[in-house]
């Protein structure tokens, strides 16, 4: 932040010029009459494209998209009203996952507030559960500030998303707005590193432990500390599991590693995290339902160290006996440097190695499809932007995306959104566009924001949709088949639609893939493009026709 | 073990924050019993306290919940033996000669105030412990009451923190 300077401008003005301070390239959201100011204000500015998505929610993905590749805020606009509520699903989205972003909403004007106006709602209200934080703007004098806690707040401790509803009269009225104020965050102390009482306490029941475990989540990635990690259990040959978010921290070749915990994990993984170990080093995980299943099986024979940046995930759902409140990062430095000094475990054998088991995924209905494809695609051995939907295959790429080129895999985690996968993936690319983008999704996830396809088409993307296409919410009916005595009921998606079709109507490339042979080849074919395709992957005809069949519609 | 415990927050005076801690306690789904809210001497800074019941595990979560709000800048969950607490009531009265006496002797006896007479009613007012509160009501029931008001607790460590 510069020395404070104070300029008369609009508070558009003053917006953008807040954004480029922060050094924001990209902006993703929709117009409408409440932040107009803002779009008259972006036409002056070199610094930022405003990439225009086709609904807010798919431009609050595309922002995850891009924060997750760049690793700093992704920046969403939207108008009030709809543009409004319409972004709730992105904001929870990254609240759970601890995405970073900045969130601005155009607000009517201060005088009609409360006054049930046109395309009002009460945003601030709406979206305080779904943010880490979020400010109406009441004063012109506040505009500046709260845009720079914004960024501030969204990208320290615990990342996540920050909303700013700003009236139109703000953006619209010349003010001496004054920029590089010192931030006064009184009540926002986020902690750095760990405590050393803790640290030692955790490093010594470590050295003590018999059969210990890492626990990896995806708080490992977000804090940028995969190498502190990698070399922390190489060196204490410590075996690793993880959670979903937690993909790719550790490569699955590695001997260390056993795998995924959790309702859809591995057998091997799931039985030492409830039964065998008696240390286990939670780090960057709260512990959710999913990765914990029944809680009271969960470390009930372990010490539980759990090292969080967020002091209100520790203890929350499991109790922890050794606690770590500390950015990941920080902390493991700090233990490397202390093992560094004094060893610990130097001659203990490590005691699981190598020991892989299979996954816990039903493999009914043509599962063997998705496994197949999804490892084809991890053959390819280029960089690649790969994100997920929701559903069955997001559960499939969990376990067989394991190409480390093919990183960070972006998925929804903690909210399962459908539909984050396709924008997600378009964000990605704005975010890196040397590589191309793959976007994985069952039929029922693409439906939800297929309209997107439209921007990949728009900036001729290199971009790959592959929709596993069955005809049917698969996963509802895998729940069905198992907990609801095979009553099936609303997982049958109707009359098949024409994905390629689809693609060529909204200007891109249709592909469909109805035999094995053809599923590598098609994705080569499809990634060689370099243009915006999808691919429809008939999971039927995969699975039971005999000859090779492939058709494109160009 | 589920208990009641007393959690006194200070907040930024910011537009909006009673409804962050109100939202917070909800959707966690932390019990209220009572929250009270009002200005500290400090300008800007208001103060609640709240009583809410449940286990260790609980509190300690609605303590670290609350503080990761941003504009909560203290949490601190009251040691209750180590405190002291005050609730205030407001009650109404139908009122008659006859029962005057008895009234006017529970008023003095407790310490409360007559507010006002007029109209065949009083408005008196007591302020105490909780009990004490209870008592009062208790001692008032043979009479007609009218309207009662009682605000939530309020309170303060004793000693420094």
């Amino acid at each position: 932040m510069g020395s404070a300077k104070n300029l008369e401008l609009t508070g558009a003005q003053a917006l953008v010029k807040v954004l480029e301070e922060k050094g924001v390239t990209h902006i993703f959201g929709y117009p409408g009459g409440a932040n107009l100011p803002i779009f008259d204000a972006l036409r002056q500015s070199r610094q930022i494209q405003f990439v225009l998505a086709r609904h807010e929610q798919g431009a609050a993905h595309m922002a995850e998209g891009f924060a997750r590749i760049k690793n700093r805020p992704g920046v969403v606009l939207a108008t009030s009203g709809p543009g409004a509520t319409n972004l709730v699903t992105g904001l929870a989205d990254a609240l759970l996952d601890s995405i970073p972003l900045v969130a601005l909403t155009g607000q009517i004007p201060r005088e009609f507030i409360g006054t049930d106006a046109f395309q009002e709602v009460d945003c601030l209200n709406i979206t305080m559960p779904v943010t880490k934080h979020n400010e109406l703007v009441h004063e012109e004098a506040q505009l500046v500030p709260a845009l720079e806690a914004a960024f501030y707040i969204a990208d320290t401790g615990r990342k996540g998303p920050v909303l700013v509803d700003i009236p139109k009269d703000v953006l619209t009225n010349s003010y001496p707005h004054q920029f590089g104020l010192p931030l006064v965050l009184p009540g926002y102390n986020p902690t750095v590193i760990g405590n050393v009482g803790q640290v030692k306490k955790a490093l010594k029941a470590l050295n003590k432990a018999a059969r210990p475990v890492v626990l990896v989540g995806g708080g490992v990635v977000s804090a940028g500390a995969v190498p502190e990690l990698l070399e922390f259990v190489r060196k204490l040959k410590l075996p690793v599991v993880r959670t979903l978010m937690g993909t790719g921290v550790i490569p699955v070749e590695d001997p260390l590693y056993i795998g995924l915990v959790g309702t859809h994990g591995n057998q091997a993984a799931n039985r030492l995290v409830q039964k065998d170990a008696d240390v286990i080093f939670a780090i960057g995980t709260k512990l959710g339902n999913r990765a914990t299943m029944r809680t009271q099986l969960f470390s009930r024979n372990a010490t539980l160290i759990h090292l969080d940046i967020d002091p209100a995930e520790i203890s929350k759902v499991i109790p922890a006996q050794i606690p770590i409140v500390g950015s990941i990062k920080e902390t493991l430095r700090d233990m490397l440097r202390r093992i560094q000094e004094k060893p610990i475990r130097q001659n203990q054998i490590p005691w699981i190695i190598g020991k892989k088991s299979s996954h816990l995924l039903a493999t009914q209905d043509q599962a063997e499809v998705l496994e197949l494809v999804i490892k084809a695609l991890s053959a390819i051995d280029r960089p690649l932007h790969v994100s997920t939907d929701v559903g069955r295959h997001q559960m499939w790429a969990n376990h067989y995306c394991t190409n480390p080129k093919h990183l960070p895999l972006l998925t929804s985690g903690g909210l399962g959104t459908m539909g984050f996968g396709l924008p997600a993936a378009i964000g990605a690319w704005f975010a890196q566009p040397d590589r191309s983008a793959v976007n994985l999704t069952g039929d029922g996830s693409f439906m939800m924001n297929m309209q997107e396809f439209a921007v990949a088409v728009e900036y001729q993307i290199p971009l790959v949709v592959c929709v596993f296409n069955d005809g049917r919410l698969s996963m509802i009916r895998e729940l069905q088949n198992a907990q609801y005595g095979k009553r099936h009921i609303a997982h049958d998606l109707g009359p098949r639609i024409d994905y390629m079709g689809f693609a060529k109507a909204m200007g891109g490339t249709g592909y469909r893939v109805l035999h094995e042979d053809n599923i590598g080849p098609m994705l080569l074919k499809a990634l060689n493009g370099g243009r915006p395709c999808i691919i429809d992957f008939d999971l039927e005809k995969i699975a039971h026709s005999g000859h090779l069949h492939a058709v494109a519609n160009q | 073990m589920e208990h009641r415990h007393i959690i006194t927050l200070e907040v930024e005076d910011k537009p909006g924050v009673l409804s962050r801690i109100s939202t917070l306690f909800s959707r966690r789904g932390f019990n209220v019993d009572s929250l009270t809210v009002g200005h500290t001497h400090r300008p800007g800074i208001s103060r609640f306290t709240i009583v809410v019941q449940g286990n260790d595990q609980v509190v300690e979560q609605i303590r670290k919940q609350s503080q990761k709000l941003i504009h909560v800048l203290t949490v601190q969950d009251l040691e209750q033996k180590r405190s002291v607490m005050r609730e205030f009531a407001i009650i109404k009265l139908d009122y008659n000669l006859e029962d005057s006496k008895e009234i006017n002797e529970i008023v003095d006896l407790y310490g409360g105030r007559m507010l006002d007479s007029g109209e065949g009613q009083l408005i008196v007012e007591f302020s105490g412990t909780e009990a004490k509160i209870n008592k009062v009501f208790r001692k008032l029931e043979k009479f007609k009451v009218l309207e009662s008001i009682r605000t939530g607790k309020i309170g303060m460590q004793i000693g420094s923190l």
